[in-house]
């Protein structure tokens, strides 16, 4: 057929049987006379690709510190949808919108897609051998540093990139490694070491009968939220357990309970100590604490505790009674009791419970002893800031490298953090995407997407026996000038320790080796390639643990216990303010995901912005209509957003979401509601010292303007007699009866 | 459909939807159970809705003007009656995940001028977005208002470059003027079924869900074949007593099952479970 012309009917009758053959001669350029040249597609899938059909990769989700396991679906190259790995202990299959949005994160339009090096006021794009080479100057054998003039600031990080870190840290003599978390969790994980034995343990939501939360959002903005959910569901079946939930501002949690008190913000403490005292009046609790703890009790009557927290009298003799009842039950402190300056002191009161009900053993357990400390998450707090704050101001920090944090954005205003960083000679901020405080720094490096780098992680809630999960890339980079950060590390580590890292060519191989290295505690028998290839098949190494015996010295006994007393009024500042944490936006680092601005907030279904909440009643006495724009003002700052009624607050207090309020990171986040991380007052926990970001006080004022409040919500917030959702009483629904029936 | 298609099918044709036994013997028809104590209105459902059916972000502007394209949305409601009895919601909030109800007499689909919403053999309403004029006369008619129209041509702004990567290639990108809906992922379902039949079988029980059930951390959503007896979704619509067919149904008051607007005669395909609420709490 290669010399002849073809007219239109042999070309069909070739076609028919010569199929591609005779498609590719049709299209001209090559001639493919049998035998004579190879002809090759440009692009060689592998064998198991097959164009149309989505190939699943695991990894791990890094969103969050949860640790999900998690399947990307990769069709021709690309990857397009997230889902739940089944074999992850903690995600069990099972994803949430945040994790979704990791897509969002790799795809990003606002993505740093080279490096940038300070020009006077500006930052300018550079080629990856001049930052290589200005990295390399300051940092590489010949750099002068020493000791902590270096310090490494970072969000929560585990795994071989923490290893990295302190590698790296190490080779200068340097421990200034500082994990800041703004929304730190410290007061709280304290005081549960100090009564209960450990900071984070084990909570069997699933076997508790009866779970009493003061302000925890495990189903939201908690700890490891997609594995608490499957919990909380199993929670749900018969025999029903009952959840109770107190807290100032309703969380989703809240939102899903049985029933959900208000409560004056910081007087949670005083409301747990009055349940205590009632507890205690119950012969099968009666001496179960000192004797003069108990005896210090005595003035905690229900009157006087009703007084003080605002929740009516009878919810006490109530809820103990219920927690009688219903045992194991499970007791929980959360952020809006723990953010105060008695806020150790709330936290242990409520955890003081738990030891009162026995919990303790039965809802309550110790967490397995990770056999790799080193790779064990670093949990964040905001004291380390301040340190470090103190360090930059006194010039003692002559380089700063950042990762996983954006301070500049969430320090409150009275810790000048932006001033003191540009006392820092040389700062270098590891980016995917310029945020506030990158734009800050001297040298940003764009890194590879969590989507396309390698990595270890350990999660920071362990549910059973320990893992690690692997993060794979689950496709090539989209930008040739991006690196991977534990890359990036590797090769300053390999200037300065050659004699120790000079056999990785890559932190792939560093990675691999490392892992491999820990096989004998995995008890696999395989060989190292294989335990290897099934790490990233599974994308989780397991280890089941036992559960450690939960035990404290201190226990009891380092409840403080005052007089209860009511809260002063302040003439000045009459509201409590409370930052409301968004399950989606967190501390604001994910406000620049599309899917996630326009994803409503639960409770108040609005979109792309802030809001103020307002108690109905309260917006009433002070003629405030929803979209009313109120100017928040606190003794440190002030703001302006529009008012949003909402009948889940305690009428003294008002809320606003964390989270919006960006200036720099990118064209989603911009603009988009004002940052109450400003409104802070110094206030912070005795006892930790970390910032106290449920104690600050605020006027209200209306400015007269007014303006739409963009949500999802239609014109009326209640059913209206239309059987849109109805409800059921827990002690007519059958549901064991029902699950019976699907399960035969 | 052809003539003699026509012909043959005329008196089935000729009878009111649905009857009972409709689907007695078929192969498929999809239908859904959404657990309302289990939901808790986390909205993972949506956002795996955005990714795998490539709904567009409209932004804060568009959205303030009621043009959101969330094919599934989370109603949060603070009580059952016009007022608030209490000063607070002491009982939580009413989440509700709202989607296509896959209705069996879908009011959407009589009045379409043009046919470009009909219902599929198994039991779909389906939206043929290339035979859609955008008359929107669906979406005036569909009590649910779960129908979603293209104001903009999003295709040329919602995903600016290289967002558009991200999209399902298995999944249409719609363009201006054209009306969309939930399809309970139909890609998801026609593949499984090509899939089961090049393998000479129907497709199994859990073998195939749509992208909301498979996010949901709580598994609140069971999706499934209302026609296999078996089917865990055909389990949960026995024992909550609710028939297909029927627009009242005679059930026992412990039972939670129920579906929306059943009054209007819409022949949902979506179970709703009560939430369950410890009143003595």
């Amino acid at each position: 057929m290669s010399s002849r012309i073809l007219d239109r009917r042999d070309f069909l009758r070739v076609l028919g049987i010569g199929g591609a053959a005779a498609t590719l001669a049709g299209c001209g350029n090559t001639s493919i006379e049998s035998g004579k040249e190879l002809v090759m597609s440009y692009v060689q899938p592998e064998d198991f690709v097959v164009p149309g059909v989505g190939v699943y990769y695991a990894s791990t989700c890094t969103q969050c510190g949860s640790g999900c396991g998690i399947m990307g679906r990769v069709r021709e190259g690309r990857i397009l949808k997230l889902e739940g790995n089944p074999q992850s202990l903690i995600s069990a299959g099972k994803i949430c919108g945040l994790g979704q949005a990791g897509v969002q994160v790799h795809y990003n339009p606002d993505r740093l897609r080279t490096p940038l090096m300070r020009e006077g006021d500006t930052l300018k794009p550079v080629s990856w051998e001049k930052a290589q080479a200005s990295l390399n100057s300051r940092l590489g054998p010949a750099s002068t540093l020493a000791g902590n003039q270096i310090a490494f600031l970072t969000g929560e990080i585990s795994g071989h990139q923490k290893v990295m870190v302190e590698a790296l840290l190490e080779s200068f003599g340097s421990d200034n490694h500082v994990v800041y978390d703004a929304l730190s969790t410290v007061t709280g994980r304290a005081a549960s070491k100090a009564v209960i034995g450990e900071s984070l343990p084990v909570l069997k939501i699933d076997q508790a009968r009866m779970i009493l939360s003061f302000g925890n959002d495990f189903l939201g903005s908690g700890v490891s939220p997609v594995y608490m959910a499957a919990q909380y569901a199993r929670f749900r079946k018969a025999p029903r357990g009952t959840l109770v939930q107190i807290e100032p501002r309703m969380t989703l949690t809240g939102a899903n309970a049985d029933r959900w008190y208000a409560i004056k913000p910081g007087t949670e403490g005083v409301f747990a100590l009055g349940l205590a005292h009632a507890l205690l009046a119950h012969e099968s609790y009666a001496h179960s604490l000192p004797a003069e703890l108990e005896a210090a009790l005595k003035p905690y009557d229900k009157d006087t505790v009703s007084e003080v927290t605002g929740v009516h009298a009878e919810a006490i003799p109530h809820l103990a009674g219920m927690l009688w009842e219903k045992s194991p039950s499970l007791v929980l402190s959360g952020p809006s009791a723990e953010g105060h300056v008695r806020g150790f002191n709330n936290a242990a009161a409520i955890q003081l419970l738990n030891l009162i009900l026995n919990n303790r053993g039965r809802s309550l357990l110790g967490s397995a002893v990770h056999p790799f400390p080193q790779l064990v998450s670093a949990t964040g707090s905001y004291s380390a800031l301040v340190k470090l704050n103190q360090d930059m101001s006194a010039g003692r920090v002559q380089t700063l490298l950042l990762v996983g944090t954006n301070p500049v954005f969430t320090a409150p205003t009275f810790l000048p953090f932006a001033n003191n960083l540009s006392k820092v000679p040389f700062k270098v901020a590891f980016v995917t995407q310029l945020d506030e405080t990158a734009h800050q720094c001297d040298l940003v490096l764009p890194l590879l997407s969590p989507l396309e780098d390698f990595g270890t992680h350990v999660a920071s809630y362990q549910p059973s026996g320990v893992e690690v999960q692997i993060q794979q890339p689950l496709m090539e980079k989209l930008y040739p000038e991006t690196r991977g950060f534990g890359d990036i590390l590797l090769e300053l580590v390999k200037l300065r320790r050659p004699e120790v890292y000079k056999a990785f060519p890559d932190y792939y191989s560093y990675l691999k080796t490392a892992v491999t290295k820990a096989k004998p505690v995995f008890k696999a028998t395989t060989g190292d390639d294989e335990f290897w290839e099934d790490a990233l098949r599974s994308g989780v190494l397991r280890l089941d643990l036992p559960a450690a015996a939960l035990e404290s010295k201190e226990g009891a006994s380092v409840v403080q216990v005052d007089t209860p007393r009511v809260l002063d009024t302040d003439v000045h500042y009459p509201f409590f303010f409370v930052p409301s944490v968004r399950a989606d936006l967190r501390d604001g680092r994910h406000a620049n995901l599309p899917w996630l601005q326009e994803s409503p907030d639960p409770l108040t279904t609005v979109v792309w912005d802030s809001w103020v909440d307002i108690h109905p009643k309260t917006a009433n006495e002070m003629q405030i209509r929803e979209g009313d724009i109120l100017e928040v003002q606190s003794a440190t700052g002030s703001m302006r957003a529009k008012a949003y009624l909402f009948p889940g607050i305690q009428p003294d207090t008002v809320s606003m979401p964390l989270g919006q309020g960006h200036t720099a990171y990118g064209r989603y986040a911009d603009g988009m509601g004002v940052n109450p991380f400003k409104l802070f007052d110094p206030m912070f926990d005795e006892k930790t010292g970390e910032l106290a970001l449920y104690a600050t006080r605020v006027i209200i004022k209306k400015t007269g303007e007014n303006a739409l409040v963009v949500k999802d919500e239609g014109p009326t917030s209640l059913q209206q007699n239309r059987k849109l959702v109805a409800t059921i009483g827990a002690d007519q629904a059958q549901l064991a009866k029902e699950n019976a029936h699907v399960t035969e | 459909m052809s003539l003699s298609n026509l012909i043959k099918n005329w008196s089935s044709l000729r009878v009111r939807r649905p009857y009972e036994g409709q689907y007695k013997g078929k192969d498929y028809k999809w239908a859904m159970v959404i657990d309302l104590d289990a939901c808790t209105g986390c909205n993972a459902c949506t956002t795996a809705c955005y990714a795998e059916n490539n709904l567009p972000v409209v932004g804060k502007e568009s959205f303030a003007k009621g043009q959101a394209m969330h094919w599934i949305r989370i109603e949060r409601y603070w009580g059952p009656g016009d007022h608030m009895t209490e000063e607070f919601p002491q009982r939580g909030a009413q989440f509700l995940p709202m989607l296509c109800q896959q209705c069996e007499a879908a009011p959407c689909e009589v009045v379409c001028p043009v046919g470009a919403t009909h219902h599929t053999p198994d039991g779909l309403n389906s939206q043929v977005y290339n035979r859609c004029i955008g008359s929107r006369y669906c979406s005036a008619n569909c009590p649910y208002k779960v129908r979603y129209f293209n104001w903009w041509q999003y295709p040329e702004r919602a995903w600016p470059n290289p967002l558009e990567l991200q999209l399902n290639p298995d999944v249409t990108v719609r363009s201006k003027g054209v009306m969309e809906k939930c399809t309970f992922c139909v890609q998801r379902l026609t593949e499984a079924k090509n899939r089961a039949r090049t393998e000479n079988r129907l497709v199994a029980d859990g073998e195939v869900t749509t992208a909301c059930a498979q996010a949901c951390p709580t598994s609140a959503i069971t999706f499934g074949n209302l026609a296999n007896e078996k089917s865990t979704v055909a389990k949960m619509w026995q024992a909550h007593q609710i028939k297909l067919a029927s627009d009242v149904q005679e059930k026992d008051d412990t039972v939670r099952g129920y579906r929306i607007f059943e009054d209007l005669r819409t022949y949902p395909s979506i179970v709703y479970l009560e939430q369950v609420r410890d009143l003595e709490a």
